[in-house]
């Protein structure tokens, strides 16, 4: 059939921990890495709204997804040291399992593994010069289940976890995931299937490193006005420094869609920083 | 790749605080001992003795990393941060 939907959000925990006690008592340990980041915690009543925020913005994403009754969901996240360690980084990854798994808090996932797509993928790309590594069993983590409980969260339709190395220096370059993405798509659009695909990540964030608690908006604004605009194939020529500058390493998780979506204008999107760690962000096209 | 690669036992032993568990039993029971597998140097051990992780960041952990040897401090050995990966 082809790529019938696209979708892209952030995977915080934080978005999925219940604002009050859970929220407070995770922030405890992040505080101790960001000492500055408490002096802006958000109130209850800020938590809950940003969590209302979030489940507004995955709602719409949800409805556009179902709306456009995929077969299978490619899932395209980075891997924060669950899968892959120091001994062995893949650039770029597919996971070739028949099923995967994973938890979050009370929280249990388990999908189908679409191997099949992923075998496809992996031998399109072969033949054009990308060589993914792969791998017959991963856990999934929050970079995938914080987003799948929003969106998928009945394992109605199988799902591919596609890892890409937005963790562990050094990564690839926004140009290389979109062009991985481009390749995604025209598989896609050669199979008989309902293909539909979310990235991961993001925004403005810098996870262990001594600016965390800092959040770039107004260069995620850019970001996400370039998307509306239908100019992704433009982000493909920033340099990776211009994002790693700004704590959008995990963009080039959504790179990897905007080489699928080419040259679509994101139907819509939504943005609201945490205050504390992460600007939450979320789009959807139309294809 | 030099600071990569003499970072790497560091690294790993805060890998295994986070994903093996019985390598976190051990070490909550018996740090010294924990280590001693690890090759470890000075400075990262009494840094891991200190439960500091903004100084294993300054060692060469990966920061993401670091935040595990909380995972054995007293204040945070039950935060709901652990009930998640």
């Amino acid at each position: 059939m082809a790529l019938v939907a696209a979708v892209a959000a952030s995977h915080a925990p934080n978005i999925l921990l219940e604002p009050g006690e859970e929220w407070e008592e995770f922030m405890r340990l992040h505080y101790r890495m960001a000492p500055g980041a408490a002096s802006s915690k958000p109130s209850l009543e800020a938590q809950q709204k940003l969590r209302r925020e979030a489940e507004k913005a995955f709602g719409v994403l949800r409805s556009h997804l179902e709306a456009a009754k995929p077969d299978v969901l490619i899932v395209v996240a980075n891997d924060q040291f669950v899968n892959f360690f120091f001994n062995n980084i893949p650039t770029f990854f597919i996971t070739l399992a028949d099923e995967v798994e994973g938890q979050f808090t009370r929280h249990r996932f388990h999908y189908r593994n679409h191997k099949e797509l992923g075998r496809a993928i992996l031998e399109a790309g072969l033949k054009k010069g990308i060589d993914f590594a792969f791998g017959e069993r991963v856990e999934l983590q929050h970079t995938q289940v914080v987003p799948l409980h929003f969106l998928l969260p009945e394992p109605k339709i199988p799902i591919l976890p596609v890892y890409v190395n937005t963790w562990v220096d050094p990564l690839p370059t926004p140009e290389r995931c979109y062009v991985v993405g481009k390749l995604i798509r025209e598989v896609a659009d050669g199979e008989k299937e309902r293909i539909a695909i979310l990235a991961t990540g993001g925004l403005s964030h810098f996870p262990g490193s001594p600016r965390i608690g800092e959040i770039d908006a107004e260069f995620d604004h850019q970001l996400l006005e370039i998307l509306r605009e239908g100019k992704g194939r433009t982000l493909a020529d920033y340099s990776l420094e211009q994002l790693q500058q700004a704590g959008d390493s995990e963009f080039l998780n959504w790179m990897v869609v905007l080489g699928a979506v080419g040259d679509a204008k994101a139907q819509a999107t939504y943005y609201m920083p945490d205050q504390v760690a992460t600007g939450w962000g979320f789009a959807h096209w139309t294809l | 790749m030099e600071a990569l690669m003499s970072s790497y036992e560091l690294n790993r032993f805060l890998f295994d605080l986070k994903m093996n568990p019985a390598a976190l039993k051990g070490a909550v029971a018996d740090l010294e001992g924990a280590m001693s597998p690890y090759g470890l140097g000075d400075e990262e051990k009494k840094a891991l003795r200190e439960g500091d992780p903004r100084r294993l960041r300054q060692l060469g952990a990966h920061g993401m990393l670091a935040l595990y040897i909380l995972r054995l401090h007293s204040e945070f050995q039950s935060n709901i941060y652990w009930q998640q990966k």
